[in-house]
């Protein structure tokens, strides 16, 4: 079915519409959901909420943007949230554990296994996602949607809502900065 | 010195590899069920409206938040009530107006006992 009468039909709340527009674009969102998150339940379950948002609010989707580009600020915007969310959390548990009001052990993040890496890479990608995460949002944001979605930075930009050059910036600083953390892993490793 | 380099040389290329283990990535696959588990969501959305509302409001943050609101409302209101009042309701003039409003300035009984000395 085309995109803009899917768009219509679930408008007018359209069931049939709103199972197609999930499946066709569930592997999209998950998979920049969990590039930014790094965890497979917090990536589902941001990837419901992002379904749950566009249902609601399809009626102001404008026809300007492509609807995929607007399913990625959405999946980006409610990432970003749940990132934030749970690093409030960890501070506070942090915060509590000082006081001693909080017993609970503070884990360490484990190690992330993209399930798209071929296996020989495993490893190594794992390492890198470590790298990733502790890159500023913007470039991580960036990097996610050009290493693991392979949108051009023409599309990057649309999503961000910036221009090219910026981009271009962005993808400049976060290949820097995970050298350097890249770099500080291999020396202290040897 | 030499070995150094080496070794700097290996980091550097570690470090390239790593970069380029992303290259030829799969994308990740959601889960078959996520459109059931979309509507279950929506669906218990629908339903929980009145919880949620209820919820909200039986939060203790809502309720301390209820309590300093009538406690600044108080507040104000009784300085109000203190700086605003105006000099007809004091002293004399108010005891009058009281009086007028009540109709108790007119001639009473005790007015028609006094004789004159």
């Amino acid at each position: 079915m085309d995109e803009q009468f899917l768009i219509e039909k679930l408008k007018q709340g359209d069931e049939a519409a709103f199972k197609q527009i999930v499946e066709t674009w569930k592997d999209m969102v998950y998979n920049t959901a969990i590039g930014i998150l790094q965890n497979e339940e917090d990536a589902e379950d941001v990837t419901q909420e992002v379904f749950v948002q566009v249902f609601e609010s399809v009626g102001s989707f404008k026809a300007e943007a492509k609807f995929s580009t607007w399913l990625y600020r959405i999946t980006v915007s409610k990432a970003l949230d749940h990132l934030r969310r749970k690093k409030r959390k960890k501070r506070f548990a942090y915060i509590q554990s000082l006081f001693g009001a909080n017993n609970e052990t503070i884990i360490e993040k484990p190690d992330f296994h993209h399930p798209g890496v071929v296996l020989d890479n495993k490893e190594r990608s794992a390492v890198l996602f470590k790298a990733i995460d502790r890159l500023p949002e913007n470039q991580k944001i960036a990097f996610t949607l050009h290493k693991l979605e392979g949108l051009s930075y023409q599309e990057v930009s649309e999503v961000m809502k910036t221009s090219v050059s910026s981009v271009e910036s962005l993808m400049h600083r976060a290949k820097i900065n995970l050298k350097r953390t890249l770099s500080g892993h291999y020396e202290n490793r040897d | 010195m030499n070995g150094q380099m080496k070794n700097k040389q290996q980091i550097e290329q570690e470090i390239d590899k790593t970069l380029e283990s992303l290259d030829g990535i799969q994308r990740a696959i959601a889960n078959p069920y996520l459109f059931t588990r979309i509507k279950a969501r929506l669906q218990k959305q629908d339903k929980s409206f009145w919880e949620r509302a209820t919820g909200l409001i039986a939060r203790p943050v809502f309720a301390i938040a209820t309590i300093l609101l009538i406690i600044v409302i108080n507040l104000t209101l009784f300085f109000q009530s203190q700086g605003g009042q105006t000099p007809a309701a004091t002293g004399q003039e108010g005891e009058q107006l009281f009086a007028s409003e009540y109709n108790l300035s007119g001639s009473t009984i005790y007015d028609a006992t006094v004789e004159p000395q």
